[in-house]
């Protein structure tokens, strides 16, 4: 007995446990007893099998609930003794173990959604098997946020091109690729696809906007075989959780002004709404570069949004939003008149767009991993335009229904998703290359295209996810069509992400209204009659390190993506400097793109974000026999982001710089040289402050502050009906430095 | 146009004055009082979200929540505010103050784990 406690005592000393601790080393103490307990469905106090359960301190030492909903657990080093239990469909909890034993009852989440998106969460989220950069409603309010084009502005992997010096349209790009490649979703809804292409940045409202999930390389086949660089998700503010009241008026020194206006109301404990207004209007004519043309077209919007919301809190939820818009817009020389054109070179364009989504969803009693959605979208999209003498009408009616069922296979580590989808794609074009003659071009394409998709998830408990997809669509136009994608999600370490991604995308091209910049230009289009759809395979990966500087967490990326395209509808503006030449990718030529980006995010000092970040990009197409790059697509790419804020964002600054570097241009019409020239390289500096109060908030803000300019953003300006006229070389601000001021009003 | 950026420059001119008239004030150190409110916050998400609403408050110079007494400590100046204005805006963000009643509205406006119902986590 004697000599046991002697050899206990020992084993102490050797245990680097001082000599007082010997008592708990003979018996055991509940501190260091593993953790038992068992987790419990909240509302039916059933057992949940297959919930994670681990530390907080220490994430990598997990365990799953077994059938009765059990667990145990070894505590670690450490004083924080809070747990945190996690399971799909269910809220996760973080509880103390104070006690021996803990049961937990585990609250179901009736949220439609997939991730949800929290105010201040990591940019960079360590959760999905996707690369998916957050931005949520406060990174929107860095930038003089009046639409969706705005919002990108302090972001590194989006960029955003204007499409020419004229019309003012803006555009995205991901991975170098224009905007059209990238699905742009709305809750989780394909959405301002097709004909809404090249404005569609401009039809949702910056305020109206509750996160932005942006998604590089292979995303999920659920939501269709189109996203080939990535998919851009917008969530719309929620009735059920959004401010009652938000008002936001912006001016800038243009004379442009921003009014929105929403309003949420909870009409029952089940049943709430939301309204969202938003109306802009320019009317000045400004011609800052004495070029003879406005810098941006005058302008006129109204846009509205009616969303509703229905959780009956036994599993069914219901989400119906309704939307409607308006635009005009006039630009061109600054002497042209809408009513009478006379010798003046003018742009003129009215949009009237209709909208409307319903989602229903139900989740299984007792069993909140296995749903069953049916989500509809409806859209009627209408535009009458003119470029000069070019008139471009438009209509594209769409319908898109999806059955979507949730299920597992045994315990949630084996998740899937299948489901059934038809699009019904009705386009309308007719195009007349000059008012003078009569050869009107008439573009119309039904496209019905029933599907059937099934994505499985295979997620073991600590690090790996893998997630493979399969769809296969009857296009009536295109025949069978078979997309496959793969992600792969690993986390070799406790704060190492390794993410991969491969698969294939396909889409069909709709060639004037991708390309509607080039119209302002006299360049002819050619476009081969017999147009293939796109199709491209990408493959990339990246890797993100989560690391500790100066007290606080920082986060390091790198990513590196290609797509190869089996067939590209190219847009060639080099063989012929007369003519843009539209047609299927030569055979034997080749298009690709390849995308590498590095992002550092740290927090210098408390309230200190600052963001740099360093972008390659390489896209090339053969070009009648040669491999070229493609035009006005910069090679190499820098951006930073410094943003301070003090305690509770009462005060909030903000300051981003970009910098860019050479882009190839195509060359000049009018002329017979054909040699390549780049345009110069250049930064741009936006800055930002904003005051908070209590229910005020009041910004003020300058962009481009160096007031860089490109000089000659139109060619033969003087003579715009003549054959060198060309605005659609634009690789630089038009209309230089640009101040605004805007106020917020918040009633919670 | 030509008037806008200079408008501009003397409305930041204006706001940033007005932070140093602040800190001026700060600096000489009025008066301040000590309150101690019991709460209903159960979790550092209440913590955030009360201590933020506070800050916002007028007449508060410092706010902190003691999450397990759910005691929140308000330092505030008597001139400005009192101590049934501070416990009116703990009610107004979904919380009891010294067990008056949260405001209905406020109170399920906040998150599921933010609930009175809950246990201190």
């Amino acid at each position: 007995m004697n000599s046991s406690i002697r050899h206990s005592r020992a084993l102490a000393v050797a245990g680097l446990v001082l000599a007082a601790s010997a008592a708990r080393a003979q018996t055991p103490d509940p501190s260091v007893a593993p953790v038992r307990g068992q987790v419990l469905d909240a509302t039916t106090s059933t057992p949940v099998p297959g919930a994670v359960v681990r530390w907080l301190s220490n994430p990598a030492g997990a365990t799953t609930t077994d059938e009765q909903g059990a667990f145990s657990l070894v505590r670690p080093a450490g004083t924080d003794n809070r747990l945190i239990i996690n399971f799909l469909g269910y809220l996760a909890d973080t509880v103390r173990a104070d006690s021996r034993y803990l049961r937990v009852p585990l609250r179901r989440s009736a949220e439609l959604g997939e991730v949800q998106v929290q105010a201040r969460a990591l940019a960079y989220s360590g959760l999905t098997p996707t690369n998916t950069q957050v931005i949520t409603s406060r990174d929107l309010t860095k930038s003089a946020c009046c639409n969706l084009a705005e919002s990108f502005e302090t972001n590194a992997s989006v960029e955003v091109s204007t499409s020419d010096a004229v019309s003012g349209a803006k555009q995205i790009q991901l991975l170098g690729l224009d905007g059209a490649y990238t699905l742009l979703t709305l809750e989780n809804l394909p959405a301002l696809r097709g004909l809404a292409t090249p404005y569609r940045l401009g039809y949702l409202a910056g305020p109206w906007i509750e996160g932005i999930d942006i998604i590089k390389g292979m995303g999920s086949v659920v939501n269709g075989y189109e996203s080939i660089a990535g998919q851009v998700n917008i969530h719309l503010k929620d009735p059920a959780k959004t401010d009652r009241l938000h008002f936001n008026a912006y001016v800038n020194d243009m004379g442009k002004f921003d009014l929105n206006l929403n309003l949420a109301t909870r009409l029952t404990p089940k049943l709430s709404t939301a309204l969202l207004l938003h109306t802009d209007h320019l009317g000045g004519r400004i011609d800052r570069n004495d070029d003879g043309f406005l810098d941006l077209p005058r302008a006129t919007q109204f846009n509205a949004f009616n969303k509703w919301k229905y959780n009956s809190g036994n599993g069914f939820v219901t989400e119906v939003g309704l939307g409607a818009l308006r635009e005009t817009r006039q630009g061109g020389q600054v002497g042209f008149r809408e009513e009478a054109p006379g010798p003046y070179y003018g742009i003129t364009q009215e949009t009237n767009r209709y909208t409307g989504y319903a989602k229903a969803s139900y989740a299984w009693a007792g069993r909140p991993y296995q749903s069953l959605g049916l989500l509809l979208s409806g859209t009627d999209h209408d535009f009458t335009s003119r470029y000069g003498r070019r008139d471009y009408d438009g209509r594209q009616r769409t319908g898109l229904a999806t059955l979507l069922f949730q299920s597992i296979i045994g315990t949630t580590a084996h998740t899937y998703r299948t489901g059934l989808s038809f699009l019904h794609d009705d386009y309308r074009e007719t195009y007349n290359p000059s008012t003078t003659s009569a050869a009107l071009l008439a573009r119309n394409r039904r496209e019905q295209v029933p599907g059937a998709f099934g994505e499985y998830t295979y997620q073991n408990a600590s690090n790996l996810t893998v997630v493979g997809g399969l769809r296969l669509d009857r296009h009536n136009l295109y025949g069978w069509l078979l997309t496959p994608r793969l992600n792969v999600k690993y986390d070799p370490a406790k704060n190492t992400v390794l993410r991969f991604a491969a698969g294939k995308g396909l889409r069909v091209a709709n060639p004037l209204a991708e390309n509607s910049g080039m119209f302002v230009s006299s360049r002819d289009f050619v476009i081969s009659p017999d147009l293939q759809p796109e199709k491209a395979w990408s493959l990339g990966g990246s890797a993100t390190q989560y690391f500790n500087a100066f007290g606080r967490q920082g986060t390091l990326v790198a990513d590196y993506y290609h797509t190869e395209f089996q067939n590209q509808v190219v847009v060639d503006s080099y063989t012929a400097p007369d003519q843009l030449l539209i047609g299927n990718l030569e055979p034997g030529g080749r298009s690709y793109s390849r995308s590498f980006l590095a992002e550092v995010q740290v927090q210098p000092l408390k309230g200190l974000e600052a963001k740099a970040a360093y972008k390659y990009l390489d896209v090339q197409t053969t070009y009648s026999g040669e491999l070229l790059p493609r035009v006005l697509v910069p090679r190499h790419r820098l951006f930073l982001n410094l943003a301070y804020a003090t305690a509770f964002d009462k005060w909030r600054a903000d300051l981003t710089v970009q910098g860019y570097g050479r882009r190839p241009l195509a060359p000049e019409p009018g002329t017979a040289d054909l040699g390549r020239s780049l345009s110069p390289r250049y930064a741009l500096l936006n800055t930002q402050i904003t005051r908070a109060f209590k229910r005020w908030e009041v910004y003020a803000g300058v962009e481009n502050l160096t007031n860089y300019r490109q000089r000659n953003p139109i060619q033969g300006a003087e003579a715009p009906f003549g054959p060198a006229f060309d605005a659609a070389m634009a690789w630089g601000p038009v209309y230089g430095r640009m101040s605004y001021l805007g106020m917020r009003f918040t009633l919670p | 146009m030509k008037f806008f950026p200079s408008f501009l420059l003397s409305c930041l001119l204006l706001i940033s004055s007005g932070a140093f008239a602040q800190t001026k004030n700060k600096a000489k150190g009025p008066t301040t009082e000590t309150l101690q409110i019991k709460t209903s916050a159960v979790c550092d998400m209440c913590k955030a979200r009360l201590e933020k609403a506070m800050a916002y408050e007028k007449g508060v110079q410092q706010a902190t929540l003691d999450v397990p007494s759910q005691m929140l400590t308000v330092t505030y100046r008597p001139d400005k505010t009192n101590p049934s204005a501070l416990s009116a805006a703990i009610q107004k963000t979904g919380y009891d103050a010294n067990g008056q009643l949260a405001d209905d509205k406020a109170y399920e406006r906040l998150p599921e784990c933010c609930k009175k119902t809950n246990d201190v986590h």
